[in-house]
C-alpha cells in the first residue's frame, strides 16, 4: 500500500482524510465549517512541519507530485486557511465564517 | 498633500446624502458616468491567444460585452448582440472560437466582428458590410482591458489615465499571466461600497486583527496614508510604512512563512524595489489597484442599481504556481485578502440601510476621507456636464 504522505510526515497522517482537500474554494469552505477544536488540533501539529514540507515539495515541479506529495501540498494549503483563523481572527473567526459565504472564490492558481 | 498634516482641498462642507441612495441620481450616473467613461472589464491574460474570447456583463448599462483576441493581435470589444434582431449572441462566459454563430438564424461573425455569413442574406435590404457586430471602444493599459460605451469617447484611455498609465505599467499587473479571484454582491450603492475602500479611518475598528494589530503603531493609530494625490478624475493614497513601534508581524508563525515567501517572490519577479509599491490607485469611477507586490490586487465595484452592486477582486500573478512555496504563498494571501474584504461587506450594507431610511440629508467626510469627497465631486461634475448637454440639446 502506498504511503499517504512522504516519509517524515507521519504526525500529519491523522489529518489527511479531513484536511487534504483539492481546490482553494473547498479549503476555504472547510475552514468555515470546521470547529475551533478541529482547526486548533490541525494547526498545532501542521505548523511545525510547514517549512520542511515546502522544502521537500519545492524539489520537484508541482505538476509531477505523486499522491503522497499532493496530499502533503493540500495539507499545507489547508493550513494556510486554518492559520488565518487561528493566528489572526481568533475569537472573531466564527462571525467571519458566517460572512465569508458571501465572498465565493471563483478562480485560483491552485484550482478553484 | 500630506495625509496626516491636515491640509486638504475640495472643501469642508457636508455632502448631500441623496447621491448615495436616490434611484433618480443613479439613473443620471448611468448615463453621465458609466456610458461615457473608461471602465475596467478584464485583463489580457484572460484572452492570451488569437481565438480567445470572454463575455462580461455591465449591468449598469444593461449590456453584455464580448471581448475578442483576433489574429491581428488586437483586443476588441463588441455588444454581445446579433445585429439581425438583437438576440444575445454568445452564451458562454469565455472560450476559444474562430467564429460566433447566433443560434436563432445562424448569422455568423468573425473575431473582428465582421459578418461572415448569413442564410438568405440576399433577401435582406442591408449590405453585408453593414451587418457587423456593434463595436465598443476598447483599449489596454498595464494588461488591464478597458471599454468605453460612448460611441465617441471624449478621451483616449491614455488621456483618461494621464500620468497614472505609466505607473500602472510598472506594477505586477502589467506582467500578469494569471490571477485568482473572489466576488461578492452587496446591498449597497457602488459609491457607498467604493468609499469604504478609499479611507483608512475604519481600519482599526473593522479590521482590528487582520490589519491594525500588526500595522499601526501609536504614531499613526488609524493607519492613515502618508499622503494623498489627485490625478484628474483619479486619486491615490501612499500607504504609510509599516509601524516600527507597533506589534511586529506574528513571529514563528505560518503568517511569517507566507509573508517571507511573498517577499522572496516579489524580489525574484523584479518588484522588490518598485517605486509604486506603496501606492493605492483609485481610478474613476469604480476601480482600485494596489501597487504592493506582496498583495497585487485589483477591486472593481460594478453598479447594479441604486442600492446594489457587484464586486470583483483579483490577485494578479506572473507565471503559474511552479513550486509548492509559490502555491502556498498565493493561497495564503488570497485567504488573507478575502478575510479583510469579508470584514468590510457587512458594515457597508449597514451603512446603506441607514442611508436608505432617508434619516440623513447630508453626510460628513473628514480630512482623511478626502478621497471619498473627491469621488463625490468627480461624479457631480459628470452629472452636471450631462445635464447641461441634455438641456442644450432640448433647447
Amino acid at each position: 500500500m502506498s504511503a499517504v504522505l512522504p516519509a517524515g510526515f507521519a504526525p500529519l497522517e491523522p489529518f489527511v482524510a479531513v484536511w487534504a482537500v483539492e481546490g482553494t474554494a473547498a479549503r476555504a469552505a472547510l475552514r468555515g465549517i470546521s470547529s475551533e477544536a478541529d482547526r486548533q488540533a490541525f494547526y498545532d501539529v501542521a505548523k511545525d512541519h510547514l517549512v520542511a514540507a515546502l522544502a521537500l515539495l519545492d524539489a520537484k515541479p508541482i505538476d509531477q507530485f505523486d499522491l503522497a506529495e499532493q496530499n502533503l501540498m493540500n495539507l499545507m494549503l489547508a493550513l494556510a486557511h486554518v492559520s488565518l483563523a487561528v493566528e489572526v481572527q481568533r475569537d472573531h473567526e466564527s462571525e467571519l465564517a458566517l460572512q465569508a459565504r458571501h465572498m465565493p472564490i471563483t478562480r485560483s492558481t491552485a484550482g478553484a | 498633500m500630506d495625509g496626516r498634516a491636515g491640509e486638504w482641498m475640495l472643501g469642508t462642507d457636508p455632502v448631500p446624502a441623496a447621491p448615495y441612495c436616490d434611484p433618480a441620481y443613479f439613473e443620471l450616473e448611468r448615463q453621465a458616468v458609466f456610458r461615457r467613461t473608461w471602465l475596467q472589464i478584464g485583463h489580457v491574460c484572460e484572452v492570451p491567444e488569437p481565438g480567445n474570447f470572454i463575455v462580461r456583463p455591465v449591468e449598469v448599462a444593461n449590456a453584455s460585452i464580448l471581448i475578442t483576441h483576433a489574429k491581428d493581435g488586437r483586443i476588441r470589444a463588441f455588444y454581445n448582440v446579433c445585429p439581425h434582431r438583437g438576440t444575445e449572441l454568445v452564451t458562454e462566459t469565455d472560450g476559444r472560437a474562430s467564429v460566433f454563430s447566433c443560434r436563432y438564424h445562424m448569422w455568423t461573425f468573425g473575431l473582428e466582428g465582421e459578418l461572415r455569413a448569413a442564410p438568405d442574406l440576399e433577401n435582406f435590404f442591408v449590405a453585408k458590410e453593414d451587418c457587423g457586430l456593434k463595436p465598443v471602444a476598447a483599449d489596454v493599459c498595464a494588461g488591464l482591458i478597458f471599454i468605453n460605451l460612448d460611441p465617441s469617447p471624449a478621451q483616449t484611455l491614455r488621456e483618461f489615465l494621464g500620468d497614472i498609465a505609466g505607473q500602472l505599467e510598472a506594477l505586477p499587473v502589467a506582467k500578469a499571466t494569471t490571477f485568482s479571484e473572489y466576488v461578492y454582491e452587496i446591498d449597497a450603492n457602488w459609491k457607498v461600497t467604493y468609499d469604504n475602500f478609499q479611507e483608512n479611518y475604519h481600519i482599526r475598528f473593522i479590521h482590528p486583527r487582520s490589519i491594525a494589530e500588526t500595522a499601526h503603531g501609536p504614531e499613526n493609530p488609524f493607519g492613515y496614508p502618508e499622503k494623498f494625490a489627485f490625478h484628474g478624475w483619479h486619486r491615490t493614497a501612499t500607504l504609510a510604512m509599516p509601524s516600527n513601534s507597533g506589534p511586529r508581524a506574528r513571529p514563528q508563525s505560518v503568517n511569517a512563512v507566507a509573508f517571507g515567501a511573498l517577499a522572496q517572490m516579489a524580489a525574484a519577479d523584479g518588484f522588490a524595489d518598485s517605486p509604486y509599491s506603496r501606492e493605492y490607485y483609485a481610478l474613476f469611477p469604480n476601480f482600485f489597484m494596489l501597487g504592493l507586490p506582496l498583495q497585487p490586487f485589483s477591486h472593481c465595484v460594478m453598479p447594479i442599481d441604486a442600492g446594489r452592486s457587484r464586486g470583483v477582486i483579483r490577485l494578479y500573478w506572473n507565471g503559474e504556481d511552479e513550486t509548492a512555496t509559490r502555491r502556498f504563498a498565493r493561497e495564503y494571501i488570497l485567504g488573507a485578502a478575502r478575510d479583510i474584504h469579508t470584514e468590510d461587506r457587512c458594515v457597508i450594507e449597514a451603512g446603506q440601510r441607514g442611508l436608505n431610511s432617508g434619516a440623513l440629508t447630508h453626510i460628513h467626510f473628514q480630512k482623511q476621507e478626502v478621497l471619498c469627497r473627491h469621488l463625490f465631486h468627480m461624479v457631480e461634475q459628470h452629472v452636471a456636464t450631462y445635464l447641461a448637454q441634455r438641456a442644450e440639446a432640448a433647447a
